[in-house]
């Protein structure tokens, strides 16, 4: 889904129409599916070792045994958000640590079952395509923190 | 009136047990029961009270339920607090109908919501809650049977890693032993 | 000041006293009814009314079919829910059910609450659901077009 004229043209920014999942910066924290207050983020994941973060590079020779343990990531099996419940509240967006939700303008996706408006994995990535680029800073708002030298 | 001459009126007007106080917004009264009705009075008619906003109840847990009314004078411009303490095995008040209509409906909403009976309401019948609800809503110990109910999405463990029990986060405002 | 002596407040009209408080009725034009149930909330209420506002908007959108349609937006409580299926079955047929925003579809911010109806489905059957907390009044006309759709 590449921009185009789309039904949510000409809103202001930041609006907030629906929410977007970007899977690669998500480590299955559980943050956000933990602070919505409407427990519509379901979420199940898996551990699985990380390919070449064996202790001691894989090498048994420089593996002492008993020590250490094999590198494991989290991995999302399920990551969906029924937007039947959710509030828009934007509090799972920024809770979020490692940037993996956004805001998209789009609004229009209304359904006939209600089912059908718990949006899965697949669906979420879908509407990133959709989501704008961050807005300008207002005139007269104060600068970032990388400007005033607070954030490396 | 300002704060001081309110105190002032109080104490020359109503009992020593009906202590007054100046809070952020006017003047805080605090009843003993028994003088509930005297202290309604005073404020409508010596104290120019003639605006009755709400009247509502708190749940303070082992101190029992305290029931605040506040008012309003619109000559005087002046706010006036009236809270009360009521024991919690059975909280009863007089009415304040009789001296402000407008009491009405928020006594029936406070009856029915945290269990306050109110002697000499003409109608203390449910307003908000359907037919056959039973229970007190607003009690701190009544529990949000839907929260108990679903299970919260946050109590996987990243990974689905297994985490003993008793460790495990529970869901926000739902007591231990209530669950799916 | 003595305590004046006023009659103590009731509710006017009730059950089978007509359309009632909450219902509109709006004429879009070419044979197209909507039946609004504003269920007291102002949040989705505000949303409807400027939808209801775009005269042409919701012609086009409504042209060449002949339908009443319940729009339900705001949130049901347990004891405005007899009213609602009241007004419900009052709507002549043909007619479609629109749920609108996150509170009709299944209770939505008070999901959890004591008194709150977990979705006006329990109760009706809904022909469309419009997600929003709340929705656009664009949603709307779009939540429109679909149930029409749905009819054929």
């Amino acid at each position: 889904m590449t921009s185009g004229t789309s039904a949510a043209d000409g809103l202001p920014a930041r609006s907030r129409g629906v929410i977007a999942l970007l899977e690669e910066n998500c480590t299955v924290c559980m943050l956000c599916a933990r602070e919505c207050p409407d427990w519509c983020i379901y979420i199940e994941s898996h551990q699985e070792p990380v390919p070449g973060a064996e202790y001691g590079g894989g090498d048994p020779a420089r593996a002492p045994a008993g020590r250490g343990r094999q590198r494991v990531r989290n991995v999302l099996d399920r990551f969906a958000i029924d937007f039947s419940l959710c509030m828009y509240c934007g509090i799972c967006v920024e809770a979020c640590p490692y940037d993996a939700l956004f805001w998209s303008p789009e609004f229009s996706y209304a359904e006939t079952d209600i089912a059908a408006l718990t949006h899965e994995q697949g669906r979420l990535r879908e509407w990133m395509w959709t989501v704008p680029p961050p807005p300008q800073h207002e005139e007269g708002a104060p600068p970032p923190g990388e400007a005033r030298g607070q954030v490396p | 009136m300002a704060p001081e001459e309110i105190i002032a009126a109080v104490s020359a007007g109503l009992p020593p047990q009906v202590r007054c106080e100046p809070d952020h917004r006017g003047v805080m009264l605090r009843v003993p029961p028994g003088h509930w009705l005297a202290a309604l009075a005073f404020a409508r008619e010596r104290l120019d009270c003639d605006f009755f906003d709400w009247l509502t109840a708190v749940d303070e847990a082992d101190d029992g339920f305290s029931v605040v009314v506040h008012v309003y004078s619109l000559a005087g411009r002046h706010h006036v607090l009236l809270a009360t303490a009521l024991p919690r095995p059975s909280p009863r008040l007089p009415t304040a109908t009789g001296i402000y209509r407008g009491a009405a409906w928020h006594e029936r909403e406070t009856h029915e919501m945290f269990g306050i009976g109110f002697d000499g309401h003409p109608h203390l019948a449910p307003l908000l809650l359907p037919d056959g609800f039973e229970g007190h809503p607003l009690r701190k110990d009544f529990v949000l049977a839907a929260r108990a109910a679903k299970e919260w999405p946050g109590v996987k463990e990243p990974g689905g890693r297994g985490v003993p029990r008793a460790r495990r986060p529970g869901p926000p405002h739902v007591p231990r032993g209530w669950g799916p | 000041m003595a305590a004046v002596d006023l009659p103590l407040p009731g509710v006017a009209g009730g059950p089978g006293t007509g359309p009632g408080p909450g219902v509109i009725t709006v004429d879009a034009g070419g044979g197209c009814s909507l039946r609004v149930f504003d269920a007291g909330l102002a949040c989705c209420g505000v949303e409807v009314a400027a939808a209801l506002r775009r005269g042409g908007a919701l012609a086009a959108a409504t042209a060449g079919h002949r339908l009443n349609v319940f729009v339900v937006a705001g949130t049901v409580t347990d004891k405005l829910a007899p009213y609602v299926l009241k007004a419900f079955q009052d709507t002549p047929r043909p007619r479609r059910v629109l749920s609108f925003g996150a509170c009709a579809n299944s209770g939505g911010p008070y999901w959890d609450s004591y008194c709150v109806t977990k979705g006006v489905d329990q109760f009706i059957p809904v022909d469309a659901y419009v997600p929003g907390c709340p929705p656009r009044p664009e949603a709307l006309l779009a939540g429109l077009a679909l149930v029409l759709r749905a009819g054929e």
